[in-house]
């Protein structure tokens, strides 16, 4: 062996590894700036996963021109030259993947990905790289690709045909992630109704938490090709849920009837207040659908039965939301009612008898009160289970909660007040007369007051 | 409704009547309790056995609560309680809810002491003007019971068990009241003479006094005088009512040889025929003198017509005067409830669809069984607010 055979292929190697490093260093030097620059995380991801294989990189550029220059025969430079290539398609590949996954961790936390995505998207690019360098190694060695190509086109397309349906939901879930218009936590709403605050976003459906508590998987295809509308994000918690009750009644007859004011009134002295809530609301409730006349029963009768149109005018005008309890709207009803006696005494014209078949019958109210599903947190949850529940519902927590259960407020108010320390709002719902409204009109009403607070 | 079905869990519903088919009790349950079932109750029916004769006696109990004819014979008291006892010992009552209807089988209730359970007298009929001696011989029985069901409030009259309201109910797919093609109106008008050129007035029902029909066309007479129209007087005539035959025949001599007045006899079951005059009217009216609970008002009602009817039975219920409809208390103030409709289109057809929504949420039959739902649950409480939970 000759002296030269050694020394100018490590001088070429010393020659290649001062070059490579100092264009390393200027390289890096420069892209440490641009990565201070920018707050955008992937330029420090590529540098932290780059830098250490470089080195490696420039031993094996090096390497190559130091067997480029030897004088080893052909077949041994052929395999010393492989084994570089070899040695750097792997290390090249291992970067790829740190690249990668530190990418994939990156964007994962930031659109709030499900761990399962995160480690499902890992894979899929190590299956890629691997398949990558299989092929790269083959075609250095000087082995066919062809059969492997094929094999990997066939298990590619019986891949894809399996995964038909869930591939569209898959790159429709990455697109959820990529854009970021749906985060853990927002509140959507489908216009396919379907609605809800959503916990979390997989490769195939994103998962929202129901009004009522249940989970609705959606796939991830339908949220990106249809209307959805998201309200962001979770609003305040109530310290207590509010609980929708539904409400029926029966009528129960008490068997009593009246054929003049006396024996009306004498009566009326004596009932419980479930009979007074009964001919005081029995409008309401079967007339909801017409603007409620401030009429209740005893005015009704003594207009049409006893022809007193006067009686049956301030019997009418009694306005019932000025009552906070039944006793107290019965009394006034009964003052007014002895007031008009007394008048009719002194001037001795008397009362009329009331047509045969058409006394007034004393009828009293029996309520069933029913837990319905609706369970609401916040006021997003309020206005949406506002939407939806029954007029029975809406009825019993407005009219009933108040006036027959004792509670002085309505339940919205109380609940809006004391659990959410909404007390601008809870007046303003407080405020409202429902006996001025339809349910539906009432209901329209109440939405938008909440509707503007939730903007 | 689901929700208060689930609570009669484990019950069973029985109901008891005297006849599968026929009559007003047996139509409405047997369209009932297949929605029972569809809200998983158990509720089922039995009809109690009985002779020719028993028959005709409880037909003269029926219309003796109702007010005519006269009280019972010892023999009569003596058959009636008879079958009774017969029923009492070979029925099956195996229901954990007696559901009795009507006077027939109301003896049954004798078995109470023996097999306890909750028991319901259904009242199907106006209780409030008996004949007293009829009314007598059945308290004994109706107090036995633990609670009652009247139709309409006036219809009840004082007793010592818990007595509940329930107003009956129309079917809406039924052939009485479901929607009908513009073709098939047109084809029973034309099928009974009637031209659809003037607005329509129809009347529906059996040639009685009680309907008035003589009233009608005194009170289409006065609208006549201003306004082109027609009247439909359409009905039959009852073979167990040897007046309708006269009813019948003041009805044609009033109405004399005047085009615009039809007088048409429907044969009994002809629900389509009913059903396509009502829509093809431009008033329903309902000018009885005496009424049962009315339902063919809600029938126009849920048709959304316009209806003009006489503040009598249950018909208040169902037309809130000015609201849902106009109630009338004679024949001048028919006319001129008439005339205001004819002459406001947009006023009558206000009238009708408030009268559509008042059926849809107070007589259809949903709502009916709403309400047999709360009796059942109702009858296990005393309080007047219950919750369930």
């Amino acid at each position: 062996m000759n002296w030269s055979d050694v020394v100018f292929p490590l001088i070429a190697f010393m020659a290649g590894l001062i070059v490579t490093w100092w264009l390393r260093r200027r390289a890096y030097k420069a892209m440490f700036r641009w990565a201070e620059r920018t707050e955008w995380k992937g330029d420090d991801i590529l540098v932290a996963a780059t830098r250490v294989p470089s080195i490696l990189w420039c031993i094996i550029l090096s390497a190559l021109l130091a067997v480029e220059v030897s004088t080893l025969s052909h077949i041994w430079k052929t395999r010393a030259i492989n084994g570089l290539w070899t040695l750097f398609i792997i290390s090249l590949a291992l970067s790829v993947v740190n690249v990668a996954s530190g990418f994939i961790a990156y964007y994962g936390d930031r659109y709030k990905a499900s761990q399962r995505a995160i480690i499902i998207s890992n894979n899929i690019v190590r299956i890629v790289v691997f398949v990558l360098v299989v092929l790269g190694l083959l075609d250095v060695w000087g082995a066919p690709t062809a059969v492997l190509l094929i094999a990997i086109a066939l298990a590619v397309l019986i891949l894809v045909l399996s995964l038909r349906e869930a591939l569209p939901n898959l790159f429709a879930g990455l697109q959820l992630n990529a854009r970021g218009r749906i985060k853990i936590g927002d509140y959507i709403k489908l216009e396919t109704g379907e609605e809800g605050y959503v916990k979390e976003i997989d490769w195939a459906n994103t998962h929202i938490e129901a009004l009522g508590g249940g989970i609705v998987s959606i796939p991830n295809r339908k949220i990106v090709q249809g209307t959805v509308i998201n309200y962001g994000r979770q609003l305040k918690q109530a310290r207590e849920p509010f609980h929708f009750f539904g409400r029926a009644h029966l009528k129960e007859l008490t068997g009593l009837k009246a054929s003049n004011l006396r024996e009306l009134v004498d009566i009326l002295k004596t009932v419980p207040d479930s009979v007074v809530y009964y001919h005081t609301h029995n409008f309401i409730e079967e007339h909801h659908y017409l603007t409620p006349e401030p009429a209740n029963d005893f005015s009704v009768w003594v207009s049409d039965a006893l022809d007193d149109d006067i009686l049956g005018e301030r019997l009418a005008a009694i306005d019932t939301f000025e009552f906070t309890s039944l006793a107290a709207l019965k009394d006034r009803l009964v003052s007014i009612i002895e007031e008009d006696l007394g008048q009719a005494a002194q001037h001795l014209h008397g009362h009329r008898e009331a047509p045969e078949g058409r006394e007034f019958n004393f009828i009293k109210s029996i309520s069933v009160i029913v837990p319905t599903n609706y369970i609401v947190h916040d006021l997003r949850e309020f206005l949406e289970a506002l939407q939806v529940i029954s007029l029975s519902s809406l009825y019993f927590h407005i009219f009933e909660a108040r006036l027959r259960l004792g509670k002085g407020q309505n339940d919205f108010s109380a609940w809006l007040e004391s659990s959410l320390d909404e007390k601008e709002l809870a007046q303003d719902v407080a405020r409202l007369d429902p006996y001025n409204y339809t349910l539906e009109g009432l209901r329209s009403l109440l939405i938008q007051l909440i509707e503007k607070r939730v903007k | 409704m689901r929700l208060l079905a689930s609570k009669l869990s484990g019950k069973v519903i029985q109901n008891v009547n005297s006849t599968y088919a026929g009559g007003g009790v047996a139509e409405i349950l047997s369209r009932m309790l297949p929605l029972f079932s569809q809200l998983g109750v158990d509720a089922r029916w039995s009809v109690i056995k009985g002779n020719e004769e028993f028959f005709q006696v409880t037909k003269k109990i029926h219309n003796a609560l109702h007010g005519r004819g006269g009280p019972l014979s010892p023999q009569e008291i003596s058959l009636f309680k008879e079958t009774s006892q017969k029923n009492i010992e070979e029925i099956n009552l195996s229901g954990d809810i007696l559901f009795i209807h009507d006077p027939q089988p109301i003896a049954l209730v004798e078995r109470k002491k023996e097999i306890g359970k909750k028991w319901i007298w259904r009242c199907h009929v106006d209780v409030s003007q008996p004949i007293e001696p009829v009314w007598n011989f059945l308290e004994p029985w109706v107090t036995q019971y633990d609670a009652s069901v009247f139709s309409a409030p006036a219809f009840s009259r004082p007793l010592p068990i818990r007595q509940f309201l329930i107003s009956p109910s129309i079917d809406p797919l039924s052939d009485k009241n479901r929607e009908l093609p513009q073709e098939m109106i047109e084809d029973v008008l034309s099928k009974y003479g009637v031209p659809n050129d003037k607005p329509l007035i129809v009347q529906i029902s059996r040639f009685d006094y009680l309907k008035d029909p003589v009233g009608v066309i005194t009170a289409f007479k006065l609208v006549k005088r201003s306004i082109d129209c027609r009247l439909v007087l359409a009905g039959g005539t009852a073979t167990d009512d040897p007046e309708s035959n006269t009813v019948l025949a003041e009805v044609k001599e009033k109405a004399g040889n005047d085009p615009d007045i039809h007088i048409l006899l429907i044969p009994p079951g002809s629900d389509l025929e009913i059903n396509a005059l009502q829509r093809a009217a431009t008033v329903v009216l309902q000018k009885s003198l005496k009424e049962g609970f009315g339902l063919t008002v809600s029938e126009a009602l849920w048709k959304a017509k316009p209806v003009v009817a006489s503040a009598v039975g249950g018909i208040p219920l169902q037309v809130k005067n000015k609201s849902t409809g106009l109630l009338s208390h004679g024949i001048e103030g028919t006319a001129f409830a008439i005339r205001q409709i004819l002459t406001n289109p947009e006023y009558a057809k206000w009238l009708g669809e408030n009268g559509r929504e008042h059926v849809r949420h107070n007589f259809l039959i949903t709502r009916h069984l709403k309400e047999y739902l709360l009796l059942f649950i109702s009858l296990d409480h005393s309080e007047d607010v219950i919750y369930l939970s």
